[in-house]
């Protein structure tokens, strides 16, 4: 099994070992190919996986309760510190995460990993290029990306700690990771998870939603060096599959045309069609409607000045689970206002565009 | 279809009718152009899912479930002795012999 061959594995023995499943840790305790420090090694670790995933949950709880009471933005490392490091596992079409270590995802010839792994680097460089931010949690946090998982997984997310690829059935949808949308998509999550925490159900979750595609998009144009009137504001464009395709669905979602016929999922676009209720992924039209709005009345590249404001928005305030959109429309309106005295232009286009939705 | 008006050999046994929801793409919203659904009776279950499905519909109050972003979630609803409940988990708490059996589909 080469990901776990030792001189080359870039998870040693030791401290990251837990990523290698427990029965595959106990089988290579007992291999007499390995020498016997080898065996002790893996031994030692999975009698200590256990007891580490309680100390990862321990760590995390941790980091939520220190940004409690940290301003937001302060944390002990900071965007100084060294950029994050990218792992990437491969689940091989089960559904255990994190799954097993892929050796040098960088120039692996599986093309999944070596692009979960490049499109993960380069949204953290997005991030700490444009907004100064280190990692999802602006001190260096492990970015891990888990791919193949499931059988024809029809799905990406983030759980929390990482992000997880499915790689279609095919003809729907095809592998996740081919959206360089998707992956800026999921890793904002782990920016909101880390930031203003918005609960994911009713206005704070469309919120959320919309966060995520707004800075997936702004990724995908920010890589392309694209002005707003050459982006294709579509989400999730490079993931349709041949069926999909052949109905007419060219997106998931279109941040230009929430409710267009050809999205695979049409949203609302007005703030008055919203219930408590809604999935976040229906909801979340209405802000991707007035950020749209917004990006076209501003003009040039949406990341140099409202990428800007929605950001701060986001991060520069004590957490709000339950947010209210209008909560946010107003944070942007203000900041507009005071991030760019000299151009009252931008604020009367996020203005404009909040109130067109009906907020 | 299969319905209410089963008799089942053993009062134990349902039929279970499952729907994907959610997820990056949306599937089940209100104008989504993708349903996921599928439907199992329960006695062609392992024990061990039998039991984790029992466990899916025990109350337990307020449910403290965190949100996977963009994870699926599952509306399953089960109908025994005439009798249907439906609830609603994540995929996490779902055996993968439901999870499985569900099929996405153009509509």
């Amino acid at each position: 099994m080469d990901t776990v061959s030792l001189p080359n594995d870039p998870h040693p023995i030791g401290c990251q070992c837990f990523i290698i499943p427990a029965d595959v840790l106990e089988r290579f305790a007992g291999d007499r190919k390995l020498t016997a420090e080898q065996r002790k090694g893996f031994a030692d670790a999975a009698r200590f996986e256990k007891e580490w995933r309680k100390q990862r949950i321990a760590q995390i709880k941790h980091i939520h309760e220190a940004q409690s009471i940290l301003p937001t933005n302060l944390t002990a490392a900071g965007p100084a510190a060294a950029p994050p490091a990218i792992l990437v596992d491969d689940c091989g079409h089960g559904n255990t995460l994190p799954g097993t270590p892929v050796s040098h995802p960088e120039k692996s010839s599986d093309a999944t990993a070596k692009r979960a792994f490049d499109e993960t680097t380069a949204v953290a460089r997005f991030y700490r290029t444009v907004f100064g931010r280190n990692s999802v949690n602006n001190a260096g946090m492990t970015l891990l990306s888990s791919i193949h998982y499931s059988v024809k997984y029809n799905n990406a997310f983030w759980n929390g700690s990482q992000m997880t690829y499915g790689d279609g059935d095919g003809n729907i949808l095809i592998d996740f990771t081919k959206g360089n949308d998707v992956i800026g998509h999921e890793l904002t999550h782990g920016v909101t998870q880390y930031t203003a925490r918005l609960a994911y159900a009713n206005q704070a979750g469309g919120l959320n939603e919309s966060i995520s595609d707004v800075f997936g998009s702004m990724f995908r144009q920010w890589q392309a060096d694209q002005d707003v009137t050459q982006a294709d504001w579509l989400i999730g464009k490079d993931i349709m599959g041949p069926g999909a395709i052949a109905r007419g669905f060219t997106c998931l979602r279109d941040m230009a045309n929430p409710a267009a016929k050809h999205c695979m999922a049409p949203q609302p676009t007005m703030f008055s069609q919203y219930h408590d209720g809604m999935d976040p992924h229906y909801s979340s039209g209405i802000p991707n409607s007035a950020f749209y709005k917004a990006a076209m009345a501003v003009g040039g590249k949406c990341w140099m000045k409202l990428g800007k404001i929605w950001y701060q928005a986001l991060t520069g305030f004590a957490p709000r689970p339950n947010m209210k959109m209008s909560v946010f429309a107003n944070r942007t309106r203000s900041l507009a206002a005071s991030m760019f005295p000299a151009e009252p232009s931008v604020k009367t286009a996020i203005d404009h565009a909040w109130t067109a939705v009906g907020l | 279809m299969h319905g209410p008006q089963w008799v089942y050999r053993n009062v134990t046994m349902a039929l279970l009718q499952i729907e994907r929801i959610g997820g990056l793409a949306g599937f089940g919203g209100a104008n989504a152009h993708v349903r996921s659904l599928g439907q199992l009776e329960t006695d062609t279950l392992s024990p061990e899912h039998q039991r984790a499905v029992e466990d899916l519909f025990k109350p337990t109050g307020k449910s403290k479930d965190a949100r996977i972003c963009d994870g699926f979630r599952y509306r399953i609803s089960r109908t025994r002795s005439g009798k249907t409940e439906t609830i609603e988990a994540p995929e996490e708490r779902v055996p993968v012999a439901l999870t499985q059996c569900v099929k996405d589909e153009f509509v």
